[in-house]
């Protein structure tokens, strides 16, 4: 017990020798196991918090949501696969048949103007993302963040720049079409858009040149990348692609304006406007629909 | 060659841990990504967006059972030799007012818009009509169609080149009920542009038929062309 006193510093020298000795890979190994380990808790801490969040109803909420997309996007497959049966089937009934060949073709016109056709030609793509600027105390996190009314500017300014044909992550844009905020994600035609957000249009070559120049598009990049940090990316496409809508073409609500026959219009769209309390502007009775061609 | 096992054996040890190492971090980086962007949703949103997708994916499947039927349609004309002449004509009528190439009647509601709308108010206008289920709209005259926008200043803004009056009247048809509560509702666009814009006036009128007309244009790209 007296002699201890001297003993600390040799100790540690053998010690320090045996360790000189330990072969490297045993050192390699330790290190290996020590993350293992560290992991292995690390994994196991994970599992009562998923088990807390079950309890929340959350893990099924996101698990439901994520089948419903799948059976959507396999719902989406047939609905394209069985108008491409209807449009083989039509094409090629009773051929001979001259009204049937006018009927054909003008459904295949009625089918382009619908958004039902795949299109490709020159265009833009417009890519947004979240900013990742760290959101300053007090600033609303939401403002940091691509929007519902942040796509349908680009949307809307794609349009006005002479674009004909719109999809934002291969999903069409139709003439019916809303763009809806759900939280933080964003709905186009019910479908869940996952980001990045990709804007892809077709338009005259000079497409991109004119959104670059139009004031509308300068004025969102000042407003959401300028202010917020949101990320923008632009490009002019040689090759566009947008693919045919992939949706309901059903009418639950609306039907033919059958009234354009003689004396039909003084019966039926008067009592429209009436009840609507304002003369709606209607269709001049007798034109020929859709027959304008600028 | 007793070092030499040892060595082996000792590589073997080093892999092996590996192994389970790298499975292990990729377990815990997937456990900890979630579902992606879903993941980050409250669960009332999760809710509204599990509603949102149910309501879409009936649509899908009606529409799935109608082409089912055209198909047999088509199918059963062709086996008797018959003129599919008749089915090619609804699925015409169909697509040409879908598209917005014929005029439409129906239920649906008018909305009165006075006041120095912003271009951007408007356009926000039809959007919400187009969630709320609108099935064909107009602005005045105008058939909103792929590309109709509403443009220019406030007190002079246009659609497709035609002025809109003060006031001018935007039409939907759909589901009467459904488009003014979307409209009015709280946090709807009328509450919103009462707050924001409070020399705008907004009146929504649900009718049992209103009128939208035909677009003037051919919708026919000029630019794009069939991907076949």
């Amino acid at each position: 017990m007296s002699g201890e006193g001297a003993r600390p510093g040799r100790a540690l020298r053998e010690l320090w020798g045996r360790v000189r000795r330990v072969p490297g890979w045993q050192f390699t190994l330790a290190a290996a196991l020590l993350v293992l380990g560290f992991l292995m808790t690390a994994q196991a801490g994970a599992e009562p918090s998923r088990v807390q969040y079950t309890s929340q109803e959350r893990p099924p909420l996101v698990e439901t949501a994520t089948q419903l997309q799948a059976q959507q996007d396999a719902l989406k497959a047939q609905i394209l696969d069985l108008r491409a049966q209807v449009e083989q089937l039509e094409a090629s009934s009773a051929g001979s048949d001259a009204l049937v060949t006018s009927l054909n073709d003008e459904l295949q016109g009625a089918r382009l103007a619908a958004g039902l056709v795949d299109l490709q030609g020159p265009g833009v793509v417009v890519q947004l993302e979240d900013s990742t600027q760290a959101v300053p105390p007090g600033a609303a996190p939401g403002d940091y963040l691509v929007g519902a009314a942040d796509l349908r500017t680009v949307v809307d300014e794609l349009w006005l720049d002479g674009g004909e044909a719109i999809a934002i992550n291969g999903e069409r844009v139709t003439a019916i079409s809303g763009i809806t905020d759900i939280g933080s994600s964003i709905l186009l035609n019910g479908t869940y858009l996952q980001p990045p957000y990709q804007v892809v249009a077709i338009g005259p070559a000079d497409l991109y040149d004119r959104l670059m120049a139009s004031a509308g598009f300068a004025s969102f990049v000042r407003a959401r990348v300028e202010a917020y940090g949101i990320r923008l990316g632009a490009g002019s496409l040689d090759t566009a692609v947008v693919p045919a809508y992939a949706g309901a073409v059903a009418l639950g609500y609306a039907r033919p304006l059958e009234s354009a026959a003689p004396g039909g219009p003084a019966a039926a769209s008067p009592a429209a406007s009436t009840r609507a309390g304002s003369p709606v502007a209607a269709t001049p009775p007798g034109r020929p629909a859709g027959s304008a061609r600028p | 060659m007793n070092a030499g096992m040892r060595s082996r054996r000792a590589q073997l040890t080093i892999a092996l841990v590996a192994l389970v190492l790298g499975f292990l971090s990729i377990v815990q980086l997937r456990a900890q990504a979630g579902g992606a962007g879903l993941g980050n949703l409250s669960t009332q949103d999760l809710t509204t967006l599990i509603a949102n997708l149910n309501q879409r994916n009936g649509q899908l499947s009606s529409e799935v059972t109608a082409l089912s039927a055209q198909v047999r349609a088509l199918q059963q004309a062709r086996a008797r030799g018959d003129s599919a002449a008749g089915d090619l004509r609804a699925d015409l009528t169909r697509t040409r007012l879908w598209a917005g190439l014929d005029p439409v009647t129906g239920r649906g509601v008018v909305v009165e818009c006075a006041g120095p709308l912003t271009a951007d108010e408007a356009n926000d206008l039809l959007n919400e009509l187009r969630v709320a289920g609108a099935e064909a709209l107009s602005v005045e005259s105008v058939r909103v169609v792929t590309g109709t926008v509403v443009a220019g200043p406030p007190g002079g803004l246009s659609v497709e080149n035609a002025a809109l009056p003060d006031p001018f009247r935007v039409t939907a048809i759909g589901n009467s009920i459904n488009l003014t509560a979307a409209l009015t509702r709280v946090g709807g666009i009328v509450s919103r542009l009462q707050v924001t814009s409070p020399a705008v006036r907004l009146t929504v009128t649900p009718s049992d038929a209103v009128v939208v007309p035909a677009t003037d244009r051919s919708l026919l790209p000029a630019d794009g062309r069939p991907r076949l």
